[in-house]
């Protein structure tokens, strides 16, 4: 099914290429193959919930901006360095989610969206009305860069290995995950769930795991994304990261779990190209104005190549193995 | 001001915001229940009224025909959705729907940046009339046609749907949308009806109150919401949904004056929250039935 790239030999290409870029490629490159992997790692994690999981959370940028909140508050207030508070951030957002995510995981279909989206809303007007907590909507500004022991990461290029090294170690875990019992239980519960029910799978506490996990995966990166940018503010954890996001994994495709990365690095291009030969043409570049393209991207993705680009790749190595007659996978 | 007239100030001011919470969460509703599409696009609709009416007015049209003109463009471009958007889906569901109706306010949403900018947009109110007190509250005539709104839309809906035999074979593809395609009623035919509907009733909505609380690009997604929040708690009838919108819209009055004005928007949706939680407990354990 999706264990086309799980062979090692793939896997250490495709970490020889991502190792080797910032020894090639200028600062520009590194920069946004830095947010690839940040948004990417995200778009993994929302890939596993709506994709293998069958859960449409728009929750997303929630646990995103609370992890990257918390530890940004907590070093700028001398409390915890990031690396502490990026765990205990994650700590936090996995408790968060567990309390949230109990009730709300009742919920299915039009219902799950509908709550979590009133969540997003509730969380980012929250975050812009505790004025002396987070900043306000002016946002948090000069958090320090996350230092480890002695070692202060402050360029791009030590960013990007840092959000690499997380992104590649998420999608590791998760193909293992995929693998193991609890992954045939949740590709079980996303197919039918009476089904997988009868089997004797306890759908509504795999279903907690996955929210729960997912959480904390995108609160990690929330803490890197912010140290990163060393600055955090309720508009960028809002909707139109949602909308990114939804993108990234229609474009890759959520049934493999690579996709979503494959569509990260898609559309951090696209956009990129976008800023750089309309940002002249268009006054008012900025989130809503990606969202617009990604709302056009998503519509045309899901009309005419529902599997997204990891399905259509997944179809062609299929066409390639029947024509050369190799069996095995 | 004594306690008294603050009450009315902040009664009025939840009414108001009660009866469009109202006719969205009917907008809603009507496409929800003959499609099953959950259109996410109807407040940026609401948001898209206010915005054309201002584009013509400043073109230098008149009230009337730039009224008129918004809400012929807004109910085009909600049936050019359903046709280019929504209806093409191969492999429909409720999550491919909802992404591409998210993706779809998105899309107007920054076209209308695009094209007329971030700042806030208003027009003058319908009437030159003067402000009536009532026990040291004010209302304004606005107000008073965003009563009316809600009174015409519910009285001309019901008679259209109980009265008109297009209008019961629309309630009966509500009911059972395979049986009454098997009695001849054209559901495509219905479907894009219904779209260019709830976009003409988003955009009058929005029409009517833009004098009172003006309108810009992002406005949409919160305000459609809200009438989300009261079509589910409504039960997606219409009379459900009338109670339910105003008592969200007296809710948020009363919270945002006696509590914080900054966190109005709050109250409603984790009413929402709150409700659809409850409501899954209830048919668990009363009926024996899984959640919705």
């Amino acid at each position: 099914m999706n264990g086309v790239p799980q062979s090692k030999l793939l896997w250490l290409v495709s970490i020889a290429f991502i190792t080797a870029i910032p020894l090639v490629a200028g600062s520009y490159v590194v920069g946004v193959m830095c947010f690839i992997a940040i948004f990417g790692g995200l778009a993994v994690s929302m890939g596993l919930l709506l994709g293998q999981a069958g859960m449409f959370s728009l929750a997303h940028p929630v646990w995103f901006g609370l992890g990257g909140y918390v530890s940004g508050i907590l070093a700028l207030r001398g409390i915890a360095p990031p690396w502490l508070g990026s765990i205990i951030g994650a700590v936090f957002v996995g408790f968060v989610s567990y309390v949230i995510g109990a009730p709300l995981l009742r919920l299915k279909g039009y219902y799950l969206a509908c709550a979590t989206f009133g969540l997003l809303l509730i969380v980012q007007i929250s975050l812009g009305q505790l004025g002396p907590l987070t900043g306000g909507h002016e946002g948090l500004m000069g958090i320090p860069p996350f230092s480890i022991g002695g070692f202060i990461l402050e360029t791009d290029v030590h960013y990007y290995y840092l959000s690499w090294a997380l992104c590649l170690a998420c999608l590791w875990f998760l193909y293992n995950l995929m693998g193991s019992r609890m992954g045939r239980a949740i590709k079980s519960f996303s197919d039918s769930e009476v089904a997988a029910k009868s089997m004797g799978i306890n759908v509504p506490r795999f279903k907690l795991k996955v929210f729960i996990l997912t959480a904390m995966m995108a609160s990690l990166t929330g803490s890197v994304y912010t140290c990163y940018l060393r600055f955090a503010e309720p508009g960028i954890f809002g909707f139109p990261l949602q909308v990114q996001l939804m993108t990234m994994v229609i474009i890759g495709g959520g049934k493999t779990l690579y996709g979503p990365l494959l569509g990260g690095f898609v559309v951090m291009w696209v956009k990129e190209l976008i800023h750089m030969y309309l940002g002249k043409v268009l006054p008012r570049m900025g989130a809503q104005v990606d969202a617009l393209f990604f709302g056009v991207l998503i519509i045309v993705i899901l009309i005419f190549m529902p599997g997204g680009l990891s399905g259509w790749m997944d179809r062609l190595l299929d066409l390639g193995r029947r024509t050369f007659g190799k069996t095995s996978g | 001001m004594t306690l008294l007239s603050q009450i009315i100030q902040y009664a009025i001011s939840g009414m108001t915001g009660g009866s469009i919470y109202a006719v969205i969460g009917i907008c809603w509703s009507l496409v929800y229940l003959i499609t099953k599409v959950l259109n996410f696009t109807t407040g940026e609709f609401v948001m898209l009224g206010g915005m054309l009416t201002w584009v013509f007015r400043t073109a230098g049209f008149s009230l009337v025909p730039s009224v008129l003109f918004a809400v012929a463009c807004t109910i085009l471009i909600s049936m050019i959705l359903e046709r280019i958007a929504v209806r093409p889906v191969r492999y429909p569901n409720e999550v491919t729907y909802m992404m591409i109706t998210i993706a779809g306010a998105s899309v107007i949403k920054g076209l209308v940046l695009l094209a007329w900018g971030s700042e806030t947009r208003r027009i003058e109110s319908f009437f030159d009339t003067e402000i009536i007190h009532l026990f040291g509250a004010t209302i304004t005539s606005q107000v008073l046609c965003v009563f009316g709104l809600l009174v015409i839309v519910t009285i001309g809906l019901s008679l259209f749907l109980n009265r008109t035999l297009f209008g019961k074979a629309l309630r009966a593809s509500a009911v059972n949308l395979t049986g009454a395609s098997l009695m001849g009623i054209d559901i495509g035919r219905f479907r894009l009806f219904c779209f260019g509907l709830a976009g003409g009733l988003g955009a009058i909505t929005g029409i009517v109150i833009t004098p009172i609380t003006f309108t810009g690009y992002e406005v949409g997604m919160l305000t459609g919401l809200k009438g989300l929040v009261a079509a589910i708690v409504g039960g997606w009838t219409m009379t459900g949904t009338m109670v339910a919108a105003l008592a969200l819209g007296l809710i948020e009055g009363f919270g945002a004056g006696f509590i914080s004005a900054g966190l109005k928007d709050v109250f409603a949706l984790l009413i929402m929250i709150l409700f659809l939680i409850v409501r899954t407990m209830n048919f668990a354990s009363r009926t024996g039935r899984g959640s919705p």
